[in-house]
């Protein structure tokens, strides 16, 4: 996997376990009440941990990665029976290296965000 | 909803044999099925959201839990140790029964949560740390979720 993918997902998944913490819904009780978490100081941890990743990545996906993000949209989306789940359109497979493998970085060339293939 | 249709058998191993927290996340992410790369970035994600407080709930039980792209719908496996690990818990016990659950961020069917909070609500049962511990195969621990969880 190329390394900037794997940095890009990693931020992404914080992400949405920062969301989970953060938003009235059920997570935050959950988490509060089975798992004794301490929420303020969970999402403390986790915005410091998102930034220093970023810092990782270089600033021209960087600021793609901030684009998204200012937008309230998710950056990097998995693409599923060659469809991008962030606009349902279909990939263009001429213009993507090495998509399967995940071994390039690529981005849909409809809605910009980056792209992640489930292996399996 | 009942736990029971999210437990695959090929997921369920009443012989983990893991010393530490962490080869038993290994082991219980390997129960997935996969592949390396998504198996590494599972684990960094497991161990973040431990590091937030262990899932460790008492009782013998854990339940560690994220979300990820790595996977496409939610996940779930369980692990039984027979000796406990030294995990962290709410009650400074060791764990014995470890349930993974992993989900993608954005779900359609919304199951993540709730899949969580059934669980949570599945070890409080006063039976469920002896029932576990009896189990003598998966095909029995699928028939205590049905028994227990419906």
């Amino acid at each position: 996997m190329h390394p900037q993918l794997e940095l890009l997902l990693q931020i992404q998944d914080l992400k949405a376990q920062r969301r989970e913490l953060s938003e009235s819904g059920g997570g935050r009780a959950l988490e509060e009440q089975e798992f004794n978490i301490d929420l303020d100081e969970a999402v403390t941890q986790l915005d410091a941990r998102i930034e220093e990743l970023k810092q990782e990545l270089p600033p021209q996906v960087r600021s793609r990665v901030e684009r998204f993000v200012e937008t309230g949209g998710r950056p990097v989306v998995s693409v599923i029976n060659g469809i991008c789940y962030g606009c349902f359109t279909a990939v263009s497979t001429s213009s993507v290296a090495d998509i399967s493998r995940n071994d390039a970085l690529n981005y849909c060339e409809n809605c910009g965000r980056f792209l992640y293939v489930i292996p399996g | 909803m009942e736990l029971r249709e999210f437990f695959d058998i090929d997921a369920v191993s009443l012989d983990v044999r893991g010393e530490t927290k962490d080869d038993i996340l290994k082991e219980l992410i390997a129960l997935l099925k996969l592949d390396d790369k998504s198996e590494g970035i599972l684990f960094k994600m497991l161990k973040r959201r431990e590091n937030l407080g262990s899932t460790g709930i008492g009782r013998g039980i854990a339940i560690p839990h994220c979300r990820s792209l790595v996977v496409n719908k939610l996940r779930v496996a369980f692990g039984r140790r027979a000796d406990g690990v030294e995990y962290n818990a709410i009650d400074n016990q060791p764990v014995h029964n470890f349930f993974l659950i992993v989900a993608p961020p954005l779900e359609v069917s919304n199951q993540y949560l709730p899949v969580l909070g059934k669980l949570a609500q599945f070890a409080k049962d006063p039976e469920i740390t002896r029932r576990l511990a009896e189990l003598n195969s998966p095909e029995e621990f699928l028939s205590l979720l049905e028994e227990k969880a419906k």
